[in-house]
């Protein structure tokens, strides 16, 4: 599904002064496609992804998430949407500590009522596929970072999400195991045809991306990207 | 680096995270409080006592009473014209009502003005020819000055004096004045009049009740003792005190329980909310000190600011604790009022002792909760990505030992309390230490039950479910301080409801043995309280009357307790349920023909009775003192200082009453009480003073009574309740709070807020859970304990333990719901969760 983001603005309270995140930015990321968004630290990324999967609203303006006008939605409607249609990943991986690899994948299927089989049966190909299976009976403590992130990974595909965002993925792992976690999510948004969005300030991903995007001064300009037509 | 720019830095630390810090000082307040006021309520009520008993008993060393409370005056001439002891006081003491006065019970004194001076402080006014020139024929009596404003009485106005049914018309004299406040109280208890009028109202005639002596030397005792004539002797005051401590010490030390348990949740409240907080700071401290910070640095920041809040907690929790203990003293000294009417003092009772009690107890617990995670938090390797769970890890290494030194703890509690010194010290310190040692058993039993119920198939109710509980594993560190207090309260719960629950049941046991009649016939008379013969004859003639036990019942007194009542039975119908026996069951009643006597639980610990043959106690008679041997102990309810059973020959003998004072009337069976009531009620003239009730009636008099007993208990109770659920409440919303981000990655994920909040209460109703579930065997023991050992040695009444078991599901439902309760709020503030802040905690 394309996501249209329409004249938004967001700002936030610090400490008395208003600080202007985005000021009538407006953007159109294509349905099917790798959009990586780049920018500097604290320039108002992870906030565009967080009103993009409707964890934040947007102070005015509004985000179109294929037909569903996220910004609109009451709070149950948005979390349900999210849980359907969305998958999120994340720089610190932020899995369930006193949930087992398996659990932590199925759990949001589970809260959907979706028969355990039906996610049983994908967690496994997925957990396959990552080369974790084996461990998922683990506890994510005993995982290392990169193995961490993968099973983020697998959570954020085992619903067969039509759109996944990801915030830094690689940001937290070193060079050879980033460059192997952002080729898994590539490739996997790839084949399946996912709508994926990723902020990275990984060079290896202008390698994958569709269309790169910056945000500067409250607003969110593409670049050129010849690379990869 | 100096600590100066890391305080502030830490104190502006604080000020961010302002609700955690509230929390802070208010776990350490509430904690102070409680300690503080049950301290108050103690010593008030403690105060109280002291004072009432300080007014009756006066200064003297010595009193001369007589067997049947009652000596003639002309003994008093004798002592001071033949012997010449000119400190002594004629003294008349017996309780009165009086309309006037809302129909309290007071005790009424009558004095001789000239030899009271030694004795004791009554300030009259206006003068002190008024009570002399009472003897000129006016009937003026003396009340206290509050007590007559309190009714609107002056100088001149009209009492009636009520003794049972006799109605004696007075005037007020004048007032009873006193130096300070607490005196003032303790004289509203008191009516004053001179001997003679005293005398004319209790129809004493040349009577008196004692006669209080100052004796300096043992020679002067033993003159006195020599002049005296039987049926008179001469006993130290202190030996009575004892009779009177005795009934303030039962109270003290059921206070004294609270306090201790008041005191250990207070401490648990405050290691709680202290190293909870230093914990928390551990990735704080490991960038410190990843920056330059020292340990040494660390630590004494981390000292310090928890001092500041130890310091603030306290002051505001020794305020906080004295407006709860003046809340507690006025239930408790209302109920006790009602009870014991010569108690009247209402006064909170705040000493500096109290107020420092509580500092201490706050300011060195948090030193001690602060001390180990300052530890631990100085020992911080300079990492940042330290994560808290290397602190949970530590503490996982420790559970087993915990475990251990917990049994090590009850063992010793069990050594000390089997110690043959029955000092209430010694109980407490075991309770304490029962608590304590219950406390470390918990991180393992917390383990062990989150296993089982895992595997039991709790797991497949869900991943909330399984969330929950391993979480509880999870931050067992945290959890099981939480969930050790609420199964100390829940099994404080078990321990009194089980202890009260039996005890119940034994007095109504002892009721139907003792009081089985269906009704009771007895003279209210408190002059002459002997049953007209003729009477007795035609009430045994009545149609439908199947039985009746005729016997007497007449106080005496005793040496060593005070005042005892000694009983002797025409026909004994009760069952007693003996403790000890001289002699197999069917030989008891030829030994009481014999003159040996039956003694009741109480009667034989006041008088130290060992049971074992040839036990006899020493009783006075109008003989002089007399050794009875004793067959047998039985267990006995009676309200009074014990009791003693006598053959109705040896009442006659020793103490010259051969009169009936009471009946029970058994009926033919389904016979109504109320019409043979009525026809025994026609054959009485309107002026005798006797008393009909039915046995119901009295049974529920009876349990009233006992229930009132246990209304303090409850409002120590609430009180206590309150402290520890507001140190659960504390503690619940600390732990929450440390869930946010765990929150915010399942909101993020698509957990919707209602199955949030479902996660959190989940976590709660298992910290109830489990408890609930740990509260049991130790509320069981604890009742043991309380029932066994406590109850027995502080009252001298032992009863069967009746385990409940609709008590223990009380019990868990009581812990889940305050646990689920404390948790409300902290799940309606999670469905708020700002979902990005919540994803950028640390
Ligand atoms: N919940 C919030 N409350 C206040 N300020 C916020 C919040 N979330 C983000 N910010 C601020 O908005 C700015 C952008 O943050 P973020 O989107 O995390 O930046 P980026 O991901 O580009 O590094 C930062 O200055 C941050 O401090
Ligand atoms: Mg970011």
């Amino acid at each position: 599904m394309d996501i249209q983001i329409s004249n938004i603005d967001k700002s936030f309270d610090d400490s008395g002064s208003r600080r202007v995140i985005f000021r009538r930015a407006s953007a159109l990321l294509p349905s099917g496609k790798i959009s990586v968004i780049m920018g500097r630290s604290g320039v108002g990324k992870s906030s565009l992804l967080n009103l993009i999967s409707g964890i934040d609203l947007p102070d005015k303006g509004f985000i179109q998430v294929g037909d569903h006008c996220i910004s609109f939605m009451n709070d149950t409607a948005r979390t349900i949407f999210r849980r359907r249609h969305i998958g999120f990943i994340y720089q610190f991986f932020n899995l369930i500590p006193v949930l087992t690899v398996l659990e932590n994948v199925t759990l949001i299927a589970e809260l959907d009522k979706v028969p355990q089989k039906t996610c049983r049966r994908q967690a496994q190909t997925l957990l396959e596929q990552a080369g974790l299976w084996d461990r998922r009976h683990d506890f994510p403590e005993t995982l290392s970072g990169g193995e961490q992130q993968r099973v983020a990974i697998v959570r954020a595909l085992v619903n067969e999400p039509d759109l996944v965002l990801a915030d830094e993925p690689t940001g937290n792992l070193d060079q050879e195991t980033g460059a192997k976690i952002m080729e898994m999510i590539a490739t996997l948004a790839r084949k399946k045809n996912k709508t994926l969005i990723m902020v990275t300030h990984s060079p290896d991903a202008a390698a994958w991306a569709d269309q790169i995007f910056s945000v500067d001064s409250g607003i969110l300009t593409p670049m050129d990207s010849d690379t990869n037509g | 680096m100096g600590n100066r720019p890391l305080i502030r830095f830490c104190l502006r630390h604080s000020r961010r995270h302002l609700v955690r810090t509230l929390l802070l000082v208010f776990g350490i307040a509430m904690g102070v409080a409680g300690v503080v006021a049950i301290d108050i309520a103690k010593t008030s009520v403690g105060k109280s006592f002291e004072l009432s008993t300080r007014a009756l008993v006066s200064r003297s060393t010595h009193q001369i009473a007589g067997t049947g409370l009652e000596i003639p005056q002309q003994v008093f001439t004798d002592i001071r014209t033949d012997l010449g002891i000119h400190r002594s006081a004629p003294v008349i003491s017996r309780h009165v009502k009086v309309s006037e006065l809302g129909d309290r019970i007071l005790t009424l004194l009558g004095v001789d003005p000239f030899s009271e001076t030694h004795f004791r402080n009554l300030h009259l006014s206006p003068g002190e020819q008024d009570l002399s020139g009472v003897m000129t024929g006016s009937k003026g009596v003396f009340i206290s000055r509050s007590h007559a404003r309190q009714y609107n009485l002056d100088i001149g106005s009209p009492l009636h004096i009520f003794l049972g049914s006799r109605k004696t018309a007075v005037t007020i004299a004048g007032f009873l004045d006193s130096e300070n406040s607490a005196t003032g109280r303790m004289l509203e208890g008191l009516v004053v009049t001179d001997i003679s009028l005293a005398q004319e109202i209790l129809e004493m005639e040349d009577h008196i009740t004692r006669i209080d002596l100052i004796l300096d030397q043992d020679a002067a005792a033993e003159k006195i003792r020599e002049h005296l004539g039987e049926g008179l002797f001469l006993v130290e005051t202190d030996q009575q005190n004892t009779a009177v401590r005795g009934l303030s010490y039962s109270f003290e030390t059921s206070l004294t329980a609270f306090s201790m348990l008041a005191l250990f949740m207070g401490i648990f409240l405050i290691y709680n909310t202290v190293s909870f907080s230093v914990t928390r700071r551990h990735r704080l401290h490991g960038i410190l000190r990843a920056i330059g910070a020292t340990r040494a640095n660390i630590f004494f920041t981390v000292m310090a600011e928890v001092m500041v809040y130890a310091v603030i907690g306290s002051v505001f929790g020794v305020l906080l604790g004295i407006l709860l203990g003046k809340g507690a003293v006025q239930a408790v000294v209302a109920t006790v009022s009602e009870m014991y009417f010569t108690l009247t003092v209402s006064q909170t009772h705040i000493s500096g002792f109290t107020i420092a009690k509580g500092l201490l107890a706050g300011i060195l617990a948090a030193f001690v909760s602060g001390f180990f995670p300052a530890l631990s938090a100085a020992g911080t390797r300079p990492v940042s990505l330290m994560h808290r769970t290397v602190s949970e890890k530590g503490f996982n290494r420790l559970v087993p030992g915990l475990f251990i030194c917990g049994l090590f703890i009850l063992a010793a509690a069990a050594l000390l309390m089997r110690t043959a010194t029955p000092h209430a010290g010694y109980d407490f310190t075991a309770l304490f230490m029962i608590f304590f040692g219950s406390a470390l058993l918990t991180p393992l039993l917390i383990r062990v039950i989150v296993r089982v119920l895992l595997s039991a198939g709790m797991g497949s109710l869900g991943m909330m479910v399984k969330m929950a509980l391993r979480n509880i594993t999870r931050s067992l560190r945290q959890t099981s301080v939480l969930m050790a207090s609420l199964m100390v309260v829940t099994s404080v719960f078990i321990g009194i409801e089980v202890m009260t629950g039996s005890f119940r049941l034994s007095i109504i046991q002892w009721v139907d043995d003792h009081i089985g009649g269906d009704i009771h016939v007895s003279s209210t008379d408190p002059l002459t309280q002997s049953l007209d013969t003729d009477l007795v004859e035609k009430i045994r003639q009545l149609p439908r009357v199947e039985s009746l036990s005729a016997y007497n019942i007449h106080p005496v007194f005793s040496r060593a307790s005070g005042k005892v009542h000694l009983f002797s039975y025409r026909s004994d119908q009760s069952v007693k349920r003996w403790s000890w026996t001289a002699a197999p069951k069917e030989e008891l009643d030829a030994l009481l023909e014999n003159g040996w006597i039956f003694v009741s639980e109480i009667f034989a610990q006041r008088h130290h009775v060992i049971p074992r043959q040839g036990a006899a106690v020493t009783l006075e008679t109008q003989k002089g003192p007399v050794p009875f041997q004793v067959a047998g102990i039985f267990q006995d309810f009676f309200m009074g200082g014990g009791r003693a059973v006598v053959s109705p020959e040896t009442m006659a003998r020793f103490w010259g009453h051969d009169d009936i004072t009471s009946l029970q009337l058994f009926l033919a069976s389904d016979t109504p009480a109320e019409p043979v009531m009525e026809t025994i009620r026609q054959m009485l003239d309107p002026e005798d003073m006797i008393e009909i009730r039915s046995g119901n009636a009295i049974k529920q008099s009876i349990l009233a009574v006992f229930d009132n007993t246990f209304i303090i208990t409850s409002a120590l109770q609430a009180l206590t309740a309150i402290v520890a659920l507001t140190g659960i409440l504390n503690a619940v919303m600390a732990l929450l709070l440390e869930r946010t981000r765990e929150i915010g990655i399942l909101r993020a994920c698509g957990t919707l807020t209602g199955q949030v909040k479902q996660l959190l209460l989940h976590e709660c109703f298992f910290y109830g859970l489990i408890s609930g579930i740990m509260a049991i065997p130790l509320g069981t023991a604890l009742s043991w304990v309380l029932i066994h050992i406590i109850n027995q040695r502080s009252f001298g009444w032992t009863y069967e333990m009746v385990l409940i078991p609709g008590v223990f599901f009380q019990a868990i439902a009581l812990s889940s719901a305050a646990a689920l309760a404390a948790g409300i709020f902290p799940a309606l503030a999670a469905g708020r969760t700002h979902i990005p802040t919540a994803l950028h905690m640390e």
